[in-house]
């Protein structure tokens, strides 16, 4: 008899703990962590590849070009960029490269509005400024990268035409003040950039004037229509700054080159990136080409691009005036493979280029992974040798 | 420990269902309260912190600007003139959404990537695409409609995504839409924050213009940074530390806890009593056996090691059980010690408790360890027998009467301590509550003596008024004073708990309420929560008929060398002078100097903890930087924040540029009918939603409530501690009377009758009561005096007067006896009802 | 009240057994302890039944005084049928009628040796100056006229009974039962108990049933039954006991 109700007990003993351990278990559950997203970084990346255009303006037909008005920014398309690469040399003679690049997005097609029941926020925008700025430094094999975004509000990051600034942060490129020449389309502008242990001061003065890709300044980018952009380049900007890596400030002049480019498209569904080629040889030419792969790996006719004579005169190239061949792999740390080694021969103007990077690892991991990175260039045009410089970058790999 | 000896003591055990329920159900009940407690304070403690951190994140400092908060341009001057990167912009403040407040956070994702990372949750919804994703990104940044949750919040105010409420804030109403549910890391720690842009922040909350701080993330010992930001700061904007900003209200949550930890040990102590009266029974109650085990040649190291052993497997199977009931009880306790924050301090949500390793690990160590010594006490004792004396009960009762003098030796000697222990301690709240342990502890040693005492002296009372069975009722409980002791000293303790928490309660009060009728002087309050009330508006009410007079105040926060500092700017009615309570100052002098701007008043917490006095300066910072103000005096105050310090509309109006009132206290004429005038007012108040009008009285009942609600929690706590000791009473009682049993068969024998018998039982639990109840009134006294001069004055700064009402008394002493009777009702049955002659049957 | 001496006529029969059974189940097995036991006990008369361990003998007893009750059969106390009582009544009974002594004496051990007799006499509602009388005088009569304040254990075991004695005869019962009296006593301590229980029951003329199996105790008794089997018979000299 004691023994059934000592029976007893225990039994509901053990339903109490069961009870009780249900719960703790229950309660224990690790909620799942978030699946999909989980960086806003990536987010951002996919504002570049975006497809949603309803409400934007498409580059459908030629535009007239006037500047300095063009050199501002043209908020009603989706996306633009301010596209600043060049070659430096210190005092010794120590080669660098740099990259800085302020892109520009709308949020959606038309600012938001004002509100009616409260003042309102100057924060409000429609606008994102992304911005990247890279220093290649050859002798000691390395790249520094540094990267910004901000709303396009609050003075934080905007663009303006006249003066000339594009900004974000304390990046920016606008017209440098003291050097305003009466000589239009002359331009000298300002650039200031700083990373993480290195920054750039350079003035820059165009000594080509901006010259218009594609038809007229309209970049076709895939057989339909609007899925283009108003595409013109500054091929040659007469630099001259300071370098500062770590400690040390280097005096710095060399060449730079300006792209300019807006639209409201992105790539077609087939294309999976591009090859961009900006090139200034030493025979006072520059060559500008991109090469657009598709996802198959063959390359899209669409590709195109410009030769500027020595006089600033240009001539458009089709896909089939250009040969180009790779030569060469690199593997980047991120596990990419990229072309790292170049043939380009352009026929018609009996010209045969050989391109190398000045060093292998330049490519940025940012919000947009991609390789950006200071070239030189040898080569023959007709009998004659020639050397150069340049800058590539590498989409989609 | 052979096999059969094993068998000897499960045989026992298994044969005593009762004796063995009531140890591991003690067990578990003292192992469950102090986890269910650890656990809720943990948990409420550890959302804190996380809450406080989702406010900082990664922020390593602060700028803090004046009354409005910072200009938005000095951060747009800091990146682009400054390069100054690492820093982001925040706008907070209150909003209601469905009537539930809310803290709603605006942030400058671009900026906040560096500080918090509030990633998108989108689990739920397994269709979305990339492209929903960035469509998502995009809209935070566009639609002024645009909100993102914690699932938590979410799911408190019973929203889904793409859900569309109504948003209730100092700029008015507005419609917002929930497009995101915060996920991963952040979920943990965004709690009840809503995250909005900056721009609707701003929007919502009227701050266009202003951001209430900008976050700086400075690396370590970059002071080259910390100075290039401090350098850029204009006047009245200040670079803090983030950690000492939070500091000052951490401190605050901390006494709090602090205070409910207390009352978890408070139910340990109480559930420690449980454990070893349960366990000392089983082992005493085998005198027996023991004894027979002794003369049969099992050797004293045999003894002890069975009883440890078999401590050891109760108290890990009861701490297990308790763990578990700890963790489900926890849950509860939970939701009303994180409404008592959230009343309090601030807006933490937790809606699961985290069970820590470390509370699990100190319950069951606290179960096992208390067992152990349980056992322990009684093995020692059992294993010295020699095999003769083990037979006998008289000898135990003997040696317990010989040591009880030395106990109560011991416990005088701890009160003593405890007594020193506060005189020297100075303000230190753990060193308070040390001193409120030992007293408890050197009370409860000195009951057992009493009880002896006591039962000497009302025995022959009990003979007068009840003849030879009641005097034997009465006599039964000294002359078994090594059951009845513990089991007193049980519900004395927990008994003494509710007076003295009840007293302070009630005191406290008490204190409260004269303090909210001096406080709240105005007739009728109107206030705009979370904005302010613009001029025309404060024209028209004061204009309105029937209003005679009219007070304004304005309440900021102000980061100062002492912490946080609630500055209270307060245009007195003309003519009026408060009713404040004044301490150190006289109403005649200080509020013309208060007044007229050439001093400032302090409360009485602040100046506690921060050593003001009058005649002192203190330093605020002001538009135009830091600036010393005279202190006229301190005033009382039961304001749970930090500190206040309380200033002339027209000393503020000076010093800082901020228009702004937050709430007016309108008087009314004599003549006019307070319920007219109210609904004049209404009249005009209909077209801004967003004010609030409320009469003194209805302040009152609010401020009350909230009082009564943060006090659930202590009344949970104690009926907790006095659960435990009822169980532990009819533990005791049972045990008693299954001891007894042969005695008591005899005493049916002699031709007692089952009524008569259960009657001498009871009337010795209701004695037991009676003892108990009365041993609580003096030890609950004490507490109470701790509780409020030592306690509640180290850990808030409250001063209060002391009210003890004979009700809280009698309650206490009728609770006390009732609960005795209770646990008295089936040992009684159970002594009436057994046959005499199974019990008299020679064992 | 006086202290009466009772009426010594030994023809009325004080205690009236007939068909008594009273059995236990242990287990799953049935013990028959009492079958079928019939027998009178006269008033006057010392009888002691003598029986193996566990033959019974305390059984009959406390159903003879009503502590336990039998399965079938009856118990007659004073012309009184008190297998037929409900619990209260009987224990009422009990408490008028019976005494009893104990082999391991069952003192109250948390009241003296006055209160452990004070307890009878007022639960049979004696007055309490009658009962000072009484306590006092059985105190004399059993020879500890001084320990009336001494709590039991800090007796020796002949005084334990003694007081146990004085305490079963306090409230003058009928019938005065003992198990074994003398069981936990050395010989000369248990002749001094005998001489006592001789002096005040037998010589007073009252009814004492004793279960014993002690051959002294018996030779003390008028007559001797013996419980064999649950059976109860005439003692045969010889016989095993």
């Amino acid at each position: 008899m004691p023994l059934t109700r000592a029976i007893l007990w225990i039994v509901a003993i053990i339903l109490v703990a069961g009870v009780a351990v249900t719960r703790f278990l229950a309660n224990s559950e690790t909620v799942p962590a978030a699946g999909g997203v989980s960086q806003s970084s990536s987010r951002l990346a996919e504002l570049l590849g975006s497809q949603r255009l309803e409400g934007f303006p498409l580059a459908t037909a030629p535009r007239v070009f006037s500047f300095p008005q063009d050199h501002g920014p043209h908020s009603e398309y989706r996306n633009e960029w301010w596209y600043l690469t060049g070659n430096l040399d210190n005092q010794d003679g120590r080669r660098y490269g740099y990259e800085l690049t302020i892109f520009r997005f709308s949020l959606v097609p038309a600012p938001p509005g004002e509100s009616e029941k409260a003042p309102s926020s100057a924060w409000k925008t429609n606008q994102v400024y992304i911005a990247h700025f890279a220093v290649t430094d050859e002798a000691d094999n390395k790249f520094y990268v540094a990267q910004k975004y901000s709303r396009g509000a609050m003075g934080l990051a905007g663009a303006q035409a006249d003066p000339f600034k594009v900004w974000i942060d304390d990046w920016s490129i606008q017209e440098n003040p003291d050097e305003v020449t009466n000589l239009p389309p002359e331009e000298t502008w300002e650039l200031t950039a700083s990373g993480d242990g290195f920054s750039l001061m350079l003035n820059l003065a165009s000594i080509k004037p901006a010259v218009l890709n594609g038809t007229a300044g309209l970049s076709q980018k895939s057989a339909q229509a609007g899925n283009a952009s108003y595409y013109y380049s500054i091929p040659r900007l007469r630099s001259a700054g300071s370098l500062q890596i770590g400690d040390t400030e280097h005096s710095v002049t060399g060449l730079s080159w300006l792209d300019r480019e807006w639209s409201s498209s992105a790539l077609a569904d087939d294309q999976q990136g591009w090859d961009w080629f900006a090139l200034q040889l030493s025979d006072g030419s520059d060559l500008m080409f991109y090469n657009i792969r598709k996802t198959d790996g063959t390359q899209d006719r669409h590709s195109a691009g410009t030769f500027i004579f020595a006089d600033g005169t240009s001539q458009h190239l089709d896909r089939d005036d250009v040969v180009l061949t790779v030569t060469d792999q690199w593997q980047s740390p991120q596990g990419a493979f990229y072309p790292a080694r170049w043939n380009i021969e352009l026929p018609d103007f009996d010209l045969r280029l050989s391109v190398s990077p000045v060093i292998s690892n330049q490519e940025l991991v940012t919000t947009v992974r991609y390789w950006e990175g200071a070239v030189d260039v040898v080569g023959r045009r007709g009998g004659q040798a020639l050397t150069g410089r340049g800058y590539v970058e590498l989409t989609g790999y | 420990m052979t096999t059969a000896l094993s068998r000897a003591s499960l045989g026992y055990l298994l044969r005593h269902p009762w004796q063995l329920a009531l140890a591991l159900l003690g067990i578990c009940i003292g192992v469950a309260v102090m986890v269910a407690v650890d656990l809720a304070v943990e948990s409420s403690r550890k959302a804190f912190e996380l809450s406080m951190d989702t406010l900082t994140g990664a922020a390593t400092h602060q700028v803090i600007g004046g009354p409005r908060g910072v200009s938005e341009t000095l951060y747009t001057r800091l990146r682009v003139e400054h390069g100054i990167d690492r820093i982001a912009p925040v706008v907070e403040g209150r909003v209601e959404i469905g009537g539930t407040p809310v803290h709603l956070m605006g942030v400058d994702l671009f900026a906040e990537r560096q500080f918090r990372v509030f990633s998108l949750d989108v689990e739920n919804d397994p269709g979305s695409t990339d492209l929903d994703t960035e469509a998502l990104f995009s809209r935070i940044l566009t639609d002024p409609n645009a909100v993102l949750m914690s699932r938590q919040i979410a799911g408190k105010l019973g929203l889904g995504v793409n859900d569309r409420f109504e948003v209730r804030s100092a700029g008015g109403y507005f419609e917002g839409e929930l497009l995101g549910i915060v996920g991963g890391d952040a979920s943990a720690s965004a709690g009840e924050l809503i995250i909005v842009d900056i721009a609707v922040a701003q929007e919502w909350l009227g701050k266009a213009g202003w951001l209430s701080r900008i976050d700086v993330n400075i690396p370590q010992e970059d002071a080259t940074l910390r100075h290039a930001i401090e350098a850029s700061l204009p006047a009245g904007t200040q670079l803090l530390e983030a950690s000492g900003r939070t500091q000052s209200l951490t401190e605050m949550s901390t006494a709090f806890m602090t205070n409910l930890s207390a009352m978890s040990l408070l139910a340990l102590l109480v559930g420690l009593f449980l454990i070893y009266n349960s366990v000392s029974f089983a082992v005493l109650q085998r005198r027996g056996l023991i004894g027979v085990l002794r003369a049969l040649g099992v050797t004293r190291q045999q003894i002890f090691t069975l009883i440890l052993s078999e401590g050891v497997v109760l108290g890990l199977l009861g701490a297990i059980a308790g763990v578990m009931l700890g963790i489900w009880l926890g849950d509860y306790l939970l939701v009303l010690v994180s409404r008592s924050i959230n009343d309090l301090y601030f807006r933490v949500s937790v809606t699961a408790v985290t069970v820590s390793p470390f509370s699990v690990a100190k319950g069951l160590l606290a179960g096992l360890g208390a067992t152990l010594v349980s056992a322990a006490i009684p093995a020692i004792e059992a294993a010295s027998y020699a095999p003769r004396l083990a037979l006998s009960r008289s000898v135990i009762e003997q040696r317990s009467r010989r040591i009880v003098p030395l106990i109560a030796l011991m416990g005088l000697c701890l009160g003593l301590l405890a007594l020193l222990l506060l005189r020297v301690s100075g303000s230190n709240l753990v060193a308070g509550l040390s001193a409120v342990f030992l007293l408890i502890l050197g009370f409860a040693l000195c009951v057992p003596i009493s009880v002896r005492v006591a039962s000497a002296i009302l025995a022959p009372l009990a003979n007068r008024l009840g003849g030879t069975s009641a005097r034997l009722a009465v006599s039964g409980i000294g002359a078994n004073l090594s059951r009845t002791g513990v089991a007193i000293v049980a519900l004395a303790v927990a008994v003494s708990a509710t007076i003295g928490v009840s007293v302070m309660v009630e005191s406290f009060r008490g204190s409260v309420s004269d303090w909210l009728d001096r406080t709240l002087q105005s007739d009728l309050y109107i206030a705009a929560p979370g904005g302010s009330l613009d001029a025309p508006l404060i024209a028209q009410l004061t204009g309105t008929a029937g209003v005679e007079a009219f007070s304004t105040s304005r309440r900021i926060w102000l980061e100062s060398p002492e912490g946080r500092i609630r500055l209270i700017a307060i245009q007195l009615a003309a003519g009026r002078h408060p009713r404040l309570e004044l301490l150190d100052a006289g109403p005649n002098e200080v509020w013309p100097a208060f007044e007229a701007g050439e001093v400032v008043l302090v409360s009485e917490p602040f100046a506690y903890r921060s050593g003001f006095v009058a005649g002192d300066s203190i330093t605020l910072i002001t538009n135009a930087g830091n600036r010393e103000f005279l202190v006229g005096g301190t005033y009382r105050s039961y304001d749970v924040n930090a500190g206040a310090v309380l200033i002339s509309r027209a000393a503020y109006d000076l010093f800082w540029d901020d228009p702004e009132i937050d709430s007016i206290g309108l008087f009314l004429a004599p003549d006019a009918r307070a319920d007219d005038v109210a609904e004049r007012l209404r009249t005009t108040l209909q077209v801004h939603p967003q004010v609030v009008m409320r009469s003194n009285v209805e302040i009152r009942d609010l401020s009350l409530k909230v009082f009564d609600r943060t006090f659930i929690i202590t009344d949970v706590l104690y009926w907790l501690a006095t659960g435990v000791a009822f169980i532990g009473i009819l533990g005791a009682m049972l045990a008693l009377q299954m001891e007894r049993a042969r005695e008591l068969a005899v005493l049916r024998a002699l031709g007692m009758t089952p009524w008569q018998l259960g009657g001498m039982v009871t009337a010795q639990t209701a004695t037991i009561g009676l003892l108990s109840g009365l041993a609580a009134v003096p030890l609950g006294l004490i507490m109470a005096w701790v509780l409020i001069d030592v306690i509640n004055r180290r850990a808030f700064g409250w001063q209060m007067d002391i009210q003890v009402s004979w009700q809280v008394l009698a309650v206490a002493i009728g609770f006390s006896v009732g609960a005795a009777l209770l646990a008295g009702i089936y040992p009684a049955w159970r002594a009436a009802s057994s046959p005499p002659a199974l019990a008299m049957r020679e064992e | 009240m006086a202290f009466m001496i009772p009426d010594t006529s030994k023809s009325t029969v004080q205690v009236h057994l007939e068909q008594l059974t009273r059995g236990y189940t242990e287990g799953l097995q049935r013990h028959q302890v009492l079958d079928h036991v019939s027998a009178d006990f006269l008033q006057g008369e010392s009888v002691a039944i003598r029986g193996r361990s566990g033959s019974g003998k305390s059984t009959l007893l406390n159903l003879i005084s009503g502590i336990d009750t039998p399965d079938s059969g009856q118990v007659e106390v004073a012309g009184r049928n008190i297998t037929t009582m409900k619990e209260r009544e009987r224990t009422l009974f009990r408490r008028e009628h019976i005494g009893f002594i104990y082999q391991s004496f069952n003192l109250v051990p948390t009241l003296t040796v006055a209160d452990n007799i004070r307890l009878v006499l007022e639960l049979n509602r004696i007055p309490k100056l009658e009962s000072d009388r009484r306590i006092s005088e059985l105190l004399a009569a059993v020879e500890l006229p001084d320990r009336a304040d001494s709590y039991p254990d800090v007796l020796s075991g002949g005084e334990r009974q003694r007081v146990a004695i004085a305490r079963a005869l306090c409230h003058e019962p009928s019938v005065l039962l003992a198990d074994e009296p003398t069981g936990n006593l050395d010989d000369k301590t248990a002749q001094g108990v005998l001489d006592l229980l001789d002096r005040l029951v037998r010589q007073a003329g009252r009814t004492m049933i004793v279960a014993t199996h002690s051959a002294t105790v018996a030779a003390f008794c008028d007559r001797t039954l013996e419980l064999h089997d649950g059976k109860l018979a005439p003692h045969q000299d010889g016989a095993a006991t």
